[in-house]
């Protein structure tokens, strides 16, 4: 960069700019020379700030002149020059390599008095050819040095966007009784555009957002913080001017408002795509608007439903009108939002994914959770083992409960008849989870295999400090019950607490690299141990109780 | 109610390494003994930290919160943390939170120390 920029490099050289640098030579002092005591004396070794512009005719002079110089010799109306003689220079001894002037080391007068010898010429003129390509070869080092840390510092850079956008999204996923939330956010190589975020209204509705910004990396990391902040703004302000009443706080209207707020604000050629869904729980009915984002699809039965409405992206045209549409979900229906991260990734042969493979997938494939899982293992087939990531990929479920009043052990016919092997309270104080966890172990110690009897013991451990700890506050006089029950394939433990009306939040995946950078909290990894050590877990809860179902299956105990 | 058991002996076998022999159980309740015997084992400059896992009863995921603050205490000291003793269960953990990733798993101690150099 320096050898490429004329006047900094000069001024960095000479010290134009206040600072010599290393490569600056200064004069060298023979074996007999002594600074000369009435002279204005720089002490020998020591670097002279001069300044010499590019434009000064003494660095034309220089750089075709091999060779010691007598300055006493040279004729140049040059300031450079002037100053050099008010330093008492009497030799200079350009640094030349490849026609560039890479500095000058300068000498006052022997002490002597005598003049240079021609030797000592010789001996000069033989030590400049040898500096100045050794000073060269330093400063390209330096150059590439800083090349380098130039470049770390844009790859910290880009770490601490990712992190800072990955906090930006949802830390806990919500919990509605009779429905189910899930989502998965994989970022391309550095940072994406893609977001997802959930509104909580007070009177019990759930707004669910989707979206995509055009353009990767950190501008669109930025578009998307702020169309978030956006977004939540103009929500959330509807939400208190519609002050909870029986008004319709409108998808349509809350994008219509944010595209105008974006607008003005947005640089030229980004925009972002965005779908707003507003759900009420109670009663299952979806309002919803789209702002050109690709349309999510409800699995109903073994079919689809395109949840189609239309609108321009966000942030291309001011004034733009938004339909709403509305869907009543029924239990069981299944939705799946996405990016289009997924529908354009591209396999070997240059194939897109695409909406057929996706709404078919859908179709034909469990919903809710399951069906992230299998999409993306679906879509890690697609592309093959290499795949590097192109787009950002976002996936959310949010499914209705088959049925809301018997979540836990459906199919009971199917599974056979029960069997009770243990039921038991326990007091709700610290420590009392290893007992549970023993006495637990011992009564199905018969029917599982021992691989497997390790995993129930940290599932039921886990699980029993959670109810002790989050449902019953840690209150010795609330006790946790236990029920562990077997049928001829399935094994299952309840553990219930008295917190019911307080539903236990879904933390997102504990992820070890945020941890250790100190942007998710050291703990977190109860819940996601239970989930990695049992084979299905439900949740039921009513006005007082709470439980946490686990489950394994036997027939296929002994693959694990 | 049950009484957490756990007790930890510091050694320091070379200059450069030092064990934590960890006996018992690790819970939230060890966060206070786990943090002082780490300090006790970083008092004379060794640069690997080992947790010897060999008689560990117990450990929960408050214990693995435990574990992921002291690494992050590890890591500002530029220090290295490894392990040896984990029975197959605590090895599937360390794989499923990637403990294993930011932790050395070794079979034994020699090759613990071997590896700590």
């Amino acid at each position: 960069m320096e050898t490429t920029n004329k006047p900094s490099f000069w001024q960095r050289i000479f010290g134009g700019g206040k600072t010599p640098v290393e490569t600056e030579p200064g004069p060298v002092p023979t074996h007999d020379s002594v600074p000369i005591p009435d002279a204005p004396k720089p002490l020998p070794g020591t670097l002279l700030n001069i300044d010499l512009p590019p434009n000064d005719p003494l660095v034309a002079y220089f750089s075709s002149q091999p060779g010691v110089v007598e300055l006493e010799k040279l004729n140049l109306d040059s300031p450079a020059l002037r100053e050099l003689n008010a330093q008492a220079v009497k030799l200079v001894i350009p640094l030349v390599n490849q026609g560039e002037l890479l500095g000058l080391m300068n000498l006052s007068n022997r002490l002597s008095d005598q003049d240079y010898s021609s030797d000592d010429r010789g001996l000069l003129n033989n030590l400049a050819t040898q500096t100045a390509p050794a000073i060269r070869v330093a400063q390209l080092v330096r150059q590439q040095q800083l090349e380098t840390q130039a470049r770390e510092r844009l790859e910290q850079e880009l770490r601490i966007a990712r992190l800072v956008q990955q906090t930006l999204l949802p830390q806990e996923l919500p919990a509605l009784e009779g429905w189910h939330i899930a989502a998965h956010y994989r970022p391309a190589r550095s940072v994406g555009g893609d977001f997802y975020d959930f509104l909580q209204y007070s009177d019990g509705r759930l707004g669910l957002i989707i979206g995509d910004v055009t353009d990767k990396g950190v501008p669109a990391a930025l578009v998307m913080a702020s169309t978030r902040a956006t977004l939540r703004g103009v929500a959330i302000d509807y939400a208190a001017a519609q002050n909870t009443t029986e008004s319709v706080v409108d998808p349509g209207q809350v994008l219509a408002r944010a595209n105008d707020l974006i607008c003005p604000d947005i640089p030229p050629k980004m925009f972002i795509t965005c779908f707003y869904a507003l759900l009420d729980p109670k009663t299952g009915c979806l309002q919803y608007a789209n702002a050109g984002h690709d349309v999510p699809y409800v699995k109903r039965g073994n079919s689809f439903i395109e949840l189609r409405a239309r609108g321009m992206p966000l942030g291309l045209l001011p004034g733009m009108p938004y339909e709403i549409q509305e869907l009543q979900l029924e239990p069981g229906d299944s939705i799946l939002f996405y990016s289009d991260g997924l529908v354009e990734a591209h396999n070997p042969q240059k194939e897109m994914f695409g909406f057929p493979r996706l709404s078919e997938y859908v179709a034909t494939h469990a919903g809710g959770a399951a069906l992230i899982e299998s999409v993306l293992e679906d879509l890690e087939i697609f592309t093959g083992p290499n795949w590097e990531q192109e787009d950002d990929v976002t996936l959310m479920t949010l499914e209705r409960a088959a049925d809301d009043r018997r979540q836990t052990t459906d199919d009971d016919a199917m599974r056979g008849e029960w069997k009770i092997l243990d039921e038991f309270q326990t007091p709700s104080a610290e420590g009392n989870e290893r007992e549970v966890m023993k006495r637990v172990a011992e009564a199905v110690k018969d029917i599982l295999p021992a691989s497997r009897l390790e995993q129930l013991k940290t599932a039921v451990a886990e699980a029993t400090m959670n109810a002790m700890e989050h449902g019953n506050k840690n209150n010795p006089d609330i006790p946790v019950a236990v029920e562990v029950k077997a049928s001829p394939s399935l094994l299952s433990v309840h553990i219930t607490d008295e917190g019911g009306s307080v539903p236990i939040p879904d933390n997102p995946a504990p992820d070890l690299d945020l941890k250790l950078d100190g942007m998710q909290s050291p703990r977190g990894w109860g819940l996601f141990l239970i989930k990695q050590f049992v084979d299905e877990m439900n949740i039921v809860t009513d006005e007082k109780h709470h439980t946490v179902e686990l489950i394994w299956h036997l027939e296929d105990a002994n693959k694990t | 109610m049950a009484t957490p058991q756990l007790n930890l002996t510091v050694r320091q076998p070379s200059s450069t390494a030092a064990i934590i022999d960890i006996q018992g159980e690790v819970t939230g309740a060890a966060e206070t003994p786990l943090m002082n015997a780490y300090e006790e084992a970083s008092k004379n400059g060794a640069r690997t930290i080992i947790l010897n896992f060999s008689n560990l009863e117990y450990m929960n995921s408050s214990g693995i919160g435990l574990l992921v603050t002291l690494l992050i205490r590890v890591n500002r000291q530029k220090q290295r943390m490894f392990s040896f003793g984990l029975s197959d269960h605590y090895q599937q953990i360390f794989q499923l939170t990637r403990l294993n990733e930011a932790i050395g798993i070794y079979p034994d101690e020699a090759s613990a120390l071997q590896a700590a150099g």
